[in-house]
């Protein structure tokens, strides 16, 4: 009985407690609207995807990311720099990098601005 | 028997906890790309469908007016609007005479600093290469420029524009009126709770799950390296928010900024403020304002934020951060303040 007991409130605690934990950050990338990744923003890692307009490469280091090379014309997206938190976006090549998760203040559902 | 017991005890027991979340209501969001613009759309749903079916009309919603509200295509009913200016009025949709009306109205608020009647004077400014226009260009174009000489017929359905090569661009509230537009279509759908942030113009309806409000942040004029910093950041509830900035489109020349932001009195942008923020019921009229207010610079600004019972924030041109009565005890500063 105790058992029993035991592993339910074990399995109960697992599941309440990654819903009640804010969880780290992650980074979302996004193609024409379409989730390609989401990946720890703490990770180092470089990620390819192909837009309408050809090969974007996102760059994710030491917490931060950025678009590092881009097909559209005027770049505007990769002279956005690193982004800790909110989002990128390559309208050109319909990109979207977005810092989620973030824990604490600086988690809004929108920026104004 | 005991082993059947237990059995009970444990089952009787999920059965507690799951009675205790009914279908439990989450978020969504879907993206896209219309308005020259990023959309984000946000409900909270207890159904994956009804979300999904819901955030697809909303943002279909938004496409459908961003055809009727090009500037730059050929086929759009601004576009049509431009080509017949003084030469005969066009009858067009409900909805472009409604925000043509809506552009209006705040056109003569603002005393003509927000008008949707700008369009050749900022098609002399190309902020991407930073080119000054020649100043006797300016002031021949600034000809073409008054709100007064658009007429609109709301019985006829038409609207025409008096002088031969005046244009109007709804650039300056057709983002804020979408996204007005997307809530109304959520609604319909059932959805009790969401989000539309059209670029920066947002309006939020309902309480998220779990009762708190949605909270926005308004970003910082003056952002280091990390873009998107905010400097504040308030609750939005049956609200919407804009924000106009130096920062959007700008230049620099002799040490000077150029930013998009023209005064429609002048044809140069308006000096003064570096962002200004409006929180109202309706979204193209924070969009429309928040144009208009950061024209009229700090101290008009803030008056007619006043007289109107408008929300604001207003980030004048040293970095003071002025604030309607009504947002005081919501609003939230970063630790750096700009």
């Amino acid at each position: 009985m105790l058992l029993l007991f035991l592993l339910f409130l074990s399995l109960y605690s697992f599941f309440f407690i990654r819903q009640a934990l804010p969880q780290g950050a992650e980074l979302e990338i996004e193609v024409s609207g379409e989730l390609r990744y989401a990946l720890p923003l703490s990770t180092n890692k470089t990620v390819e995807v192909e837009g309408p307009l050809g090969r974007t490469v996102i760059e994710v280091k030491e917490g931060r990311a950025r678009i590092k090379d881009s097909p559209c014309r005027n770049r505007i997206c990769m002279h956005q720099g690193w982004i800790r938190s909110g989002a990128v976006v390559c309208l050109p090549n319909r990109v979207m990098i977005r810092v989620t998760g973030t824990a604490g203040r600086r988690e809004m559902d929108a920026i104004s601005g | 028997m005991r082993k059947i017991n237990f059995l009970i005890v444990v089952l009787s027991g999920i059965l507690f906890l799951l009675s205790c979340t009914p279908a439990k209501e989450k978020l969504y969001t879907k993206n896209r790309v219309a308005m020259d613009t990023f959309i984000t759309v946000t409900v909270a749903s207890s159904s994956d469908r009804d979300a999904e079916k819901a955030m697809d009309r909303a943002l279909a919603e938004i496409e459908r007016l961003s055809v009727l509200f090009n500037y730059f295509s050929e086929g759009s009913e601004v576009s049509l609007i431009n080509r017949n200016a003084g030469i005969r009025p066009v009858v067009v949709s409900k909805e472009t005479v409604d925000i043509i009306e809506q552009a209006l109205s705040v056109s003569r608020e603002t005393d003509g600093a927000f008008d949707i009647t700008i369009g050749p004077v900022m098609a002399l400014w190309d902020f991407h290469h930073g080119v000054l226009p020649e100043e006797q260009a300016v002031k021949a174009r600034l000809e073409l420029v008054g709100y007064r000489h658009v007429e609109v017929d709301r019985e006829k359905r038409t609207v025409f524009l008096r002088k031969k090569g005046m244009q109007i661009d709804l650039g300056g509230i057709a983002k804020g009126y979408g996204a007005d537009k997307a809530v109304e279509i959520l609604k319909k759908n059932g959805i009790r709770a969401g989000l539309v942030a059209v670029a920066g113009d947002i309006k939020a309806f309902g309480m998220k799950p779990g009762r708190s409000s949605w909270r926005i942040g308004i970003r910082d004029p003056r952002q280091g390296n990390d873009t998107k910093e905010i400097f504040a950041s308030l609750p939005l509830r049956e609200q919407a928010i804009s924000t106009s900035g130096d920062y959007e489109r700008f230049f620099f020349r002799s040490g000077v900024r150029y930013h998009h932001l023209l005064d429609p009195k002048t044809g140069y942008p308006a000096s003064g403020c570096r962002s200004v923020s409006v929180v109202t019921g309706e979204g193209a009229l924070t969009d429309a304002f928040s144009t208009g207010i950061f024209v009229l610079g700090p101290r008009k600004g803030m008056e007619t934020l006043r007289r109107l019972g408008f929300d604001g924030v207003i980030v004048d041109s040293n970095g003071v951060v002025s604030l309607t009565e009504g947002i005081k005890g919501s609003i939230a500063f970063s630790e750096k303040k700009s």
